[in-house]
């Protein structure tokens, strides 16, 4: 399998704090990854070794079959989690410049960036200060600038955070259409929701170290179909401690009782009669919300 | 490298597209000169009016010899500027002046000059204008007045009765200085004029290392606190954007340096045109081409000594308040050799000023003082400049490891020590 980022038990330690531990995985050529893992997990900081801005103290990292380097980072494009453009520049000087720090010269820089801000809606602000654009708009620019030079692989921390739905849509459709013409992508999130509809494969991080790693559509295979969506009225809250019961997600409504694989949700439907009105039962596949939970131990990912 | 061309092209674009960088380049060094010309005009430009002057005289012996005195400054008519009447004597000097004093408020007199009987008596001589602020008319006054004053003096005292002798006795004794120049060739020159002229460029380069400094240190805790830096970081290393804001900052101060060295060059020679003499062509004497060169060379030096430390400062940091308490210090080691620089202004060739212009972090500004009033020798100036290359390299070499830890920091800013120690590893 070609990988475009590989990691050898990487580990990045910050005073005696091991905020990446021991992390291995590979993505390969073409793939849409995604890094999962709730906040403080490591995600950034594993992001952060992949661009060669923080060095790993431990492992080694191979990114597009090499070692890091300054001629890589012109063939990556990479939107960190924490954006931030120069507010005096005016947009299409500002991707301009940003072309050319990826190597490109700054004709072929400006042509690529008009081309994106019409496809996106903003060719019209091409002249404008980015300060002048609204918020929506500079997640758009932003998107822009790391997308500009064509890149081999794109790394996303985040990508999503912060977006109206009308923009998310729109960044998943550019993405998945990148993906489409060759594109690596690699993006970090906490919203099991959208790392469900576009990854292929995906790397669950906690506390610094691998949870579990593979195929999404296996990860979930080996929950079966262990879920159970309950509704009812009572206090369900000793739900979470009857036998076989690995994890409980309460939605207020409604709650997803995910079992141990193998478990047989009758036993979970005699107990919970006992002592609740049930008004709805039904067995379904988790959601990687509920594995996720389950797996991390019972943090909220959206804490 | 392209990169780095394209951080210096953004920063020196950014910056010299600001109104207030054109104001302090073109605007400013214009002010000053008009100003300067402004100055030197009014105190050359003669009034072009005639001012009767009263006299009142208790000896009797000033009126004749005062008026042939006073009568030599002529307008541009060829009229005397100043016309002396005598008043008569009504009783004392006291009672005739306050008799004419009513002329002058309907402006028939310009001013009453008294003077009393006793010559050596103190205060003997008295101004009494409505103008008072005119020094021009008073000076022409009181050189007349010495004059006459000192002569009858020695008629009196019958050490010397003829008139020749009496003004060979009283010729004026002047100090000239000449100065030994870079070529050798001694030149007349005024001492206080040199001293305006080589302040004038210290201001200039302690503000602009400050200020350029500064713009640096403030750059980058910009892109820090606007999250700009981690863009950047995914398309270059912390080196390259370090030395590209650097070069490019540097860049538009060594632009600014330029236009004020060849100002004062284009000024120096317009001046050497006209022929003019006096305060102003010795104060252009220490803006020849080869001090000016010098000027440039140090701003260049002095900013890359400076630079290195405000970038690194800028990247600890997470605002401008904490920035402030670690840039103090620097701030303070930049004001040792401004402030001695009066002193080496006065004594360019003595020992303290000597050993300070060879020190790295005083030697831009204490040495160009030197080179601006004296020509010091030429190892001394090879010396200082191999000094300060030589901390250049080492403070980079710390800054590089500090920038790279630092950019990425955010939260509490690490401590002095912390901050050294990432230097050295």
């Amino acid at each position: 399998m070609e990988t475009a980022v590989s990691l050898r038990d990487v580990a990045k330690v910050f005073g005696s704090f091991r905020a990446v531990d021991g992390v291995s995985f590979d993505v390969p050529r073409g793939d849409i990854f995604g890094i999962l893992g709730p906040n403080g997990a490591g995600k950034t900081t594993t992001i952060r070794m992949i661009m060669d801005i923080l060095r790993p103290d431990e492992g080694e990292i191979r990114v597009l079959g090499e070692r890091l380097g300054d001629g890589l980072k012109d063939r990556i494009g990479y939107l960190p989690e924490e954006r931030g453009l120069y507010r005096k520049m005016k947009v299409a000087e500002m991707l301009e410049f940003h072309g050319a720090i990826k190597g490109m010269s700054r004709t072929e820089a400006r042509r690529a960036a008009l081309l994106w801000l019409d496809r996106l809606q903003l060719g019209e602000w091409k002249e404008r200060k980015v300060e002048e654009l609204s918020k929506g708009m500079q997640q758009k620019a932003q998107f822009v600038a790391a997308v500009l030079a064509k890149p081999d692989l794109l790394v996303l921390d985040e990508p999503f955070s912060g977006m109206d739905p009308v923009n998310q849509s729109l960044f998943k459709d550019v993405i998945l259409d990148l993906n489409r013409t060759g594109t690596t992508i690699l993006f970090s999130t906490h919203q099991m929701e959208t790392a469900e509809k576009l990854c292929r494969r995906i790397v669950l991080i906690d506390h610094g170290k691998v949870v579990r790693e593979g195929v999404l559509a296996e990860i979930k295979a080996g929950f079966g179909r262990s879920s159970v969506l309950l509704e009812f009225d009572g206090d369900g809250g000793f739900l979470r401690w009857l036998p076989h019961v690995i994890g409980v997600d309460d939605y207020g409504q409604s709650v997803e009782v995910l079992l141990e694989p193998g478990a047989d949700p009758q036993k979970l439907l005699a107990e919970a009669s006992s002592k609740l009105r049930i008004r709805r039962f039904e067995v379904v596949s988790p959601t990687l919300h509920s594995i996720f939970i389950a797996l991390v131990g019972g943090e909220s990912p959206h804490a | 490298m392209h990169k780095v061309l394209t951080v210096i092209r953004r920063e020196y674009l950014e910056r010299v597209r600001k109104k207030s960088w054109w104001i302090g380049t073109f605007v400013i060094p214009l002010l000053i000169l008009g100003l300067m010309f402004g100055m030197v005009s009014l105190f050359m430009m003669r009034t072009e009016q005639q001012r009767r002057i009263g006299l009142a005289d208790g000896s009797g012996a000033l009126f004749e010899p005062l008026q042939e005195a006073v009568a030599e400054k002529k307008l541009k008519d060829g009229r005397p500027q100043i016309l002396l009447e005598r008043l008569p004597l009504l009783g004392s000097v006291e009672a005739t002046r306050k008799a004419a004093e009513p002329r002058i408020g309907k402006k028939d007199l310009y001013a009453i000059v008294t003077a009393e009987k006793d010559l050596y008596a103190e205060n003997a001589f008295r101004f009494y204008g409505q103008n008072v602020g005119n020094i021009q008319i008073i000076a022409a006054v009181e050189r007349a007045l010495a004059e006459v004053v000192v002569r009858v003096r020695f008629e009196r005292s019958g050490l010397a009765a003829d008139r020749a002798e009496i003004e060979r006795l009283m010729a004026p004794v002047d100090l000239e200085t000449f100065q030994i120049s870079e070529t050798g060739e001694a030149r007349k020159r005024g001492f206080n004029q040199a001293i305006y002229g080589t302040f004038i460029f210290i201001v200039i380069l302690y503000m602009a290392l400050l200020l350029y400094g500064i713009a640096v240190m403030r750059g980058v805790l910009e892109e820090k606190s606007n999250r700009v830096m981690e863009v950047l970081l995914g398309s270059m290393s912390p080196r390259q954007l370090m030395v590209g804001k650097i070069l490019g900052i540097g860049l538009v101060g060594l632009t600014q340096m330029a236009v004020y060295a060849a100002t004062a060059g284009a000024l120096r020679m317009w001046v050497g045109a006209q022929n003019i003499q006096g305060d102003l062509a010795g104060m252009l004497d220490s803006v020849s081409p080869l001090k000016m060169a010098y000027f440039v060379v140090f701003f260049v030096l002095g900013y890359f000594l400076y630079v290195g430390i405000f970038a690194a400062i800028g990247a600890v940091c997470n605002s401008e308040q904490e920035a402030q308490n670690l840039q103090t210090p620097v701030t303070m080691i930049l004001v040792v050799p401004y402030a001695a620089s009066f002193f080496v202004i006065a004594n360019p060739d003595s020992m303290l000023a000597t050993v300070g212009s060879l020190i790295p972090f005083f030697t831009p500004i204490l040495m160009y003082a030197r080179i601006s009033t004296i020509s010091p020798p030429v190892w001394e100036i090879a010396l200082s400049i191999a000094l300060l290359l030589l901390s250049i390299w080492l403070v980079f070499r710390g800054v590089a490891k500090i920038f790279r830890v630092g950019v990425l920091m955010y939260g509490k800013r690490p401590t002095i020590p912390e901050i050294l120690r990432w230097a050295r590893d």
